[in-house]
C-alpha cells in the first residue's frame, strides 16, 4: 500500500483542553451532562476518519480546593466506560478508548467491562492503563492514602498480566501478590480479538510497562528533541520483550489552534488565555507538580526547588525543565500550562500545523497524534475542517477507513 | 421533627448525614394512591396507623407494572444474542409499553456464560437507542468499588435521561469472590453487612451535588456553587470514601435502587432503602405475604409505603396466557410482574409477538405519564434519607 500514514486520536476532555475552555462564548458549557454533545463530537471525529476517541479519567475531583474547583468545568462529567458504551451504539467505525485505573479496579471486572465495550462496538475498544497519581482519588478508595509510585506500578504490572491473560484466553486460574482469579473470562472475544492496550506513563517504570504491554503510547512532549528522545527510548525498549518497533504506536498529545491566518489563530489563543483566573492557573500547575502550596511563592518569581514527585514523575520533570529553559515566572508558566497541561501547542494555519505534525511524524518522533482541541466543539470542528484535509492532501492521513476494528485502523496485529 | 424522623435512627443511618430528609417533613410528598389521602398535620406528616391489608389498597383497577428480565449470563453453549437482537427486542418492548427491562448478569456460576456483554455497558448502549423504557442492570458489590459504581449509574441515569436502575442483592453468589481477589470469600453475614454499607455509600454519593449546584456562569467564571457540593466523608466497617461524586446530580436524583434475591432477613434493609423489590419466583400467597411485609416495614421505618414497589417474578413461557398472569399478579398483591425471558432470539420473538399483546389485553403495560423510570412507577423524586 501507500506510504506510512499517521494515526489520529481525539482526546476528549470536559468542555475542552484549555482550562478556561468552558468560558469561551461558543463552548458547550453543559458538556458534562449532555450525551448528545459527545455523540456529536464522536461523529465529527468519525467523519474526519480519526482512529479513535480517547477519554481520560480520574475517580475523584481534579482539585481539592473547592473555590478553585468551582471555577473549572472539570469536577463533573461522565464515567468514561459508560460514555463510550453509549457512543458505541451511535458510531460505526471509530475506536473507543477509555482510561481506567489499576489501583481502584479488579482485573476480572475490568476485563469484563472492556470486553463488553469491545463487543458492543464490533471490535473498537481500547484501555488506557493508568495507576492514578492523585491523593484525591485515593481518598475515595480507603483511608490509607496514595500508594507510592513504585508500589502502584508493581500492582499495574500484575494487573496488566492478569487482564491480558483473561483476554487472550491463557490458562485459567491466577493467584498472585495483589490479585487472584479463578475462572476464565466469561465474555467471548470481539472481532479484534482483544481490546487495544494503551499506556501513558512516562517515568522509567511507566515506559517499561508500556514496552512490555502497550499497543499505543500517549505522551506529552514540548519540543521535537523531547518527543524524539521519548520515541527512541520507548521503541528501544521493545526488543527486550521480543517486540518489533512497529508493534507500538507512539502518539504524543498536540493542542492545535488553527485559523485562516497565523494572526487569527494567535488572537483566538490569546482570547482564551485572558479567561484564566490566576489562582486557577497556579492551582492547576501545582497539581501537576504535586506541590500543594505553590500559591505561597511570589507569582512573578521563579519556580522554587521541588522534591521529586510521588505522583506524575514525568509531567513534573517536563514542567520544571520548561520553566528553567524558558526562564518563566510562576504566572507565565501557569498560563502556558493551562492551555494544554504541558502538551505540545501549535498555533497557526492549516498548512503550518500540518508542517509541524509532518516534521515530527517523518522525523521519527511520532507515529501519530492525540489531538487536544482547546474547546468543544469549535476547535474540533476547525481541525476537522482545515487540518485533516491538508494532511490528506499530503497523503499523510487516510481518506477512508481501511478496516472495521481499532486494531485494523492502527495496523496492529490481532493477539494470538 | 415528626414521628417519622424518630423512627430512622438505626446505627447505619446515623453514619449518613443527608440533607434531603427535609422534603419528607415539609410534607411535599402527596401520600396517596390506594392508601387514600393521608392526614398531613401542620408541622409534619403523620401516617394513620393501618393494617397490612390497607397497604394493598383496592386490588381491582390498580396499575399492574410489567418488567421484562433478561438474564444475559444464562446464555451458555448456543449462540448468544447479538446487540442488534437485544436492541430490537427492547425497542419493541418499549413501543408496547413495557415499564422496564432488567438485565441480569452474574459472574461465572456453574456453566460459563457465552454472553458477549456485561449489563451496565449494555444498558449504556441501549439508553441512546430508546426513549421511554426503564433500563435496570445488575452489578455486583464484589466486582466494583462503591465510588466507581456510583459514578457509573449516575452517568447511566444522565445518559438515559432518568431511566436507569441498579439491581443489587445482599445475598452472596458463593463462587464470585474468587474472581475478585478474595479467594477466602466472605461469610454470608460479612457479605451482607458489606453490601449494605456499599449501598448506603452509593446512595450518599448520588446526592453529592444539589439540584441547582451547577451555575455554568461564563461571565463570572463560576461553574458551580461550591456550597452546593457535599462530601460524603464516610468511614465504615468496610469502606472509607471521601467524595464528592464527580458526576452531576442525575435526573432521578438517584437512579432507581432495585433489590432482588432477598432473604427474609433483608426485608428490613430493603424496606428502608429500595425503590423496587423483585421477589423471587414463589406462590402467589407467599408473594402476597412478602409484599405486605415489605410495605409494612417500610411504613414502620417512616416511609410512605407507596414509595416502594414490589414486583413478583414469573416465567414467560409461551403457553402462558395473559389471563393467568393477570390472575397471578392480582392474587400476589404485588405492583406488577417481572417476566423472565430466555436469552434466545426465538424466545424474544415469541414474547413480543405472542405474549405481549395478550398481556396488554389483560391490563399490563398501560402507558404511564412522565419521563423518568420513577415517574413510570409513580415513585416521585427520591428525597429519602
Ligand atoms: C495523553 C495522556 C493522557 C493521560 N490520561 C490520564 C488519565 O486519564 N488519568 C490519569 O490518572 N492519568 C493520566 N495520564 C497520566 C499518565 O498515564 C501517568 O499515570 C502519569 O504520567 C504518571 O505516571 P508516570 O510517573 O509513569 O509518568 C495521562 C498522560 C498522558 C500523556
Amino acid at each position: 500500500m501507500s506510504a506510512r500514514q499517521m494515526k489520529l486520536g481525539l482526546f476528549l476532555w470536559a468542555t475542552g483542553h484549555h482550562i478556561a475552555a468552558w468560558r469561551h462564548p461558543d463552548a458547550h458549557v453543559t458538556a458534562g451532562i449532555d450525551i448528545d454533545h459527545y455523540i456529536a463530537l464522536a461523529r465529527t471525529a468519525e467523519a474526519a476518519k480519526f482512529d479513535m476517541v480517547f477519554c481520560e479519567d480520574a475517580a475523584g475531583l481534579r482539585e481539592a480546593n473547592v473555590q478553585i474547583a468551582s471555577q473549572t468545568s472539570r469536577s463533573i462529567g461522565f464515567e468514561p466506560i459508560s460514555l463510550l458504551s453509549a457512543l458505541a451504539a451511535q458510531t460505526e467505525r471509530i475506536g473507543l478508548v477509555s482510561t481506567a485505573s489499576t489501583s481502584y479496579n479488579e482485573p476480572y471486572a475490568l476485563a469484563r467491562m472492556f470486553a463488553s465495550l469491545d463487543n458492543l462496538s464490533g471490535g473498537r475498544a481500547g484501555w488506557n492503563l493508568v495507576t492514578s497519581a492523585s491523593p484525591i482519588e485515593a481518598a475515595n478508595f480507603g483511608a490509607t492514602g496514595l500508594r507510592p509510585h513504585a508500589d502502584r506500578y508493581e500492582r499495574a504490572r500484575e494487573f496488566a498480566a492478569v487482564i491480558t491473560g483473561l483476554w487472550h484466553r491463557k490458562a485459567a486460574g491466577y493467584d498472585g501478590e495483589s490479585f487472584s482469579v479463578r475462572d476464565p473470562l466469561d465474555i467471548p472475544p470481539s472481532p479484534q480479538g482483544a481490546p487495544v492496550m494503551v499506556q501513558a506513563g512516562a517515568s522509567d517504570d511507566g515506559k517499561d510497562l508500556a514496552a512490555r504491554t502497550a499497543d499505543v503510547v500517549f505522551s506529552a512532549a514540548q519540543t521535537f528533541e523531547d518527543a524524539k528522545a521519548f520515541y527512541d527510548d520507548l521503541k528501544g525498549r521493545l526488543a527486550a520483550y521480543g517486540r518489533r518497533p512497529d508493534d507500538v504506536k507512539i502518539m504524543p498529545g498536540v493542542a492545535p489552534m488553527v485559523a485562516a491566518t497565523k494572526a487569527e489563530a494567535q488572537a483566538k489563543y490569546d482570547a482564551l488565555q485572558e479567561l484564566i483566573p490566576d489562582d486557577v492557573g497556579v492551582a492547576l500547575l501545582s497539581s501537576y507538580l504535586s506541590i500543594s502550596d505553590l500559591g505561597r511563592y511570589p507569582i512573578d518569581g521563579p519556580l522554587p526547588e521541588l522534591p521529586e514527585s510521588e505522583g506524575m514523575k514525568s509531567r513534573q520533570a517536563l514542567v520544571i525543565e520548561q520553566a528553567r529553559r524558558d526562564g518563566l515566572t510562576i504566572r507565565e508558566l501557569a498560563r502556558y500550562f493551562a492551555g494544554a497541561r504541558g502538551h505540545w501547542r501549535v498555533v497557526g494555519t492549516a498548512e503550518q500545523i500540518a508542517d509541524e505534525l509532518q516534521a515530527r511524524f517523518e522525523g521519527g518522533a511520532a507515529d501519530g497524534f492525540n489531538v487536544m482541541p482547546s474547546w468543544f466543539p469549535g476547535e474540533l470542528d476547525a481541525f476537522a475542517a482545515l487540518v485533516v484535509p491538508e494532511l490528506q492532501r499530503r497523503g499523510l492521513f487516510r481518506k477512508d477507513y481501511e478496516g472495521r476494528t481499532l486494531r485494523e485502523h492502527l495496523g496492529l496485529k490481532r493477539p494470538v | 421533627m415528626g414521628v417519622l424522623a424518630n423512627r430512622q435512627g438505626t446505627q447505619q443511618q446515623r453514619n449518613i448525614q443527608e440533607p434531603c430528609g427535609k422534603r419528607w417533613l415539609a410534607g411535599k410528598w402527596q401520600l396517596g394512591g390506594p392508601l387514600g389521602p393521608v392526614a398531613l398535620r401542620k408541622g409534619g406528616p403523620r401516617l394513620v396507623a393501618r393494617t397490612a391489608a390497607d397497604f394493598r389498597g383496592s386490588r381491582m383497577g390498580r396499575i399492574m407494572h410489567l418488567a421484562v428480565s433478561l438474564d444475559i449470563a444464562s446464555a451458555t453453549g448456543q449462540t448468544s444474542l447479538t446487540f442488534a437482537e437485544i436492541d430490537g427486542f427492547v425497542r419493541k418492548a418499549e413501543a408496547a409499553g413495557v415499564d422496564m427491562v432488567v438485565i441480569s448478569d452474574s459472574g461465572p456460576n456453574g456453566e460459563p456464560s457465552t454472553s458477549p456483554f456485561e449489563a451496565t455497558t449494555l444498558i449504556a448502549a441501549l439508553a441512546t437507542a430508546t426513549e421511554k423504557i426503564g433500563l435496570v442492570a445488575s452489578a455486583s458489590t464484589l466486582a466494583h468499588q462503591p465510588y466507581t459504581l456510583a459514578r457509573r449509574f449516575a452517568s447511566l441515569d444522565i445518559i438515559s435521561h432518568g431511566r436507569t436502575g441498579w439491581n443489587v442483592t445482599t445475598a452472596q453468589n458463593p463462587r464470585e469472590a474468587a474472581n475478585f481477589s478474595r479467594p477466602e470469600g466472605f461469610s454470608d453475614d460479612d457479605f451482607r453487612r458489606r453490601a449494605r454499607e456499599f449501598i448506603n455509600i452509593v446512595r450518599l454519593l448520588w446526592i453529592s451535588w444539589e439540584h441547582d449546584a451547577l451555575l455554568f456562569d461564563k461571565a463570572s467564571g463560576r461553574f458551580h456553587d461550591p456550597d452546593k457540593m457535599h462530601l460524603a466523608n464516610f468511614t465504615g466497617e468496610f469502606f472509607s470514601v471521601r467524595g464528592p461524586l464527580n458526576v452531576a446530580r442525575s435526573p432521578q436524583d438517584r437512579p432507581l435502587l432495585v433489590m432482588s434475591g432477598l432473604a427474609e432477613t433483608e426485608f428490613d434493609f430493603a424496606s428502608r432503602r429500595a425503590d423496587l423489590v423483585l421477589l423471587d419466583k414463589r406462590e402467589p400467597s407467599d408473594a402476597r405475604a412478602a409484599c405486605d411485609e415489605i410495605k409494612r416495614r417500610a411504613y414502620d421505618a417512616g416511609r410512605d409505603p407507596m414509595t416502594i414497589r414490589v414486583l413478583t417474578v414469573a416465567d414467560a413461557r409461551p403457553e402462558r396466557d395473559g389471563g393467568i398472569l393477570e390472575a397471578l399478579c392480582r392474587s400476589s398483591g404485588c405492583d406488577g410482574i417481572v417476566l423472565a425471558v430466555q436469552p434466545r432470539a426465538a424466545a424474544l420473538e415469541d414474547f413480543v409477538e405472542r405474549l405481549l399483546p395478550e398481556l396488554k389485553r389483560h391490563g399490563f403495560a398501560e402507558t404511564q405519564p412522565g419521563k423518568t423510570l420513577r415517574d413510570r412507577l409513580g415513585l416521585g423524586e427520591d428525597g429519602r434519607p
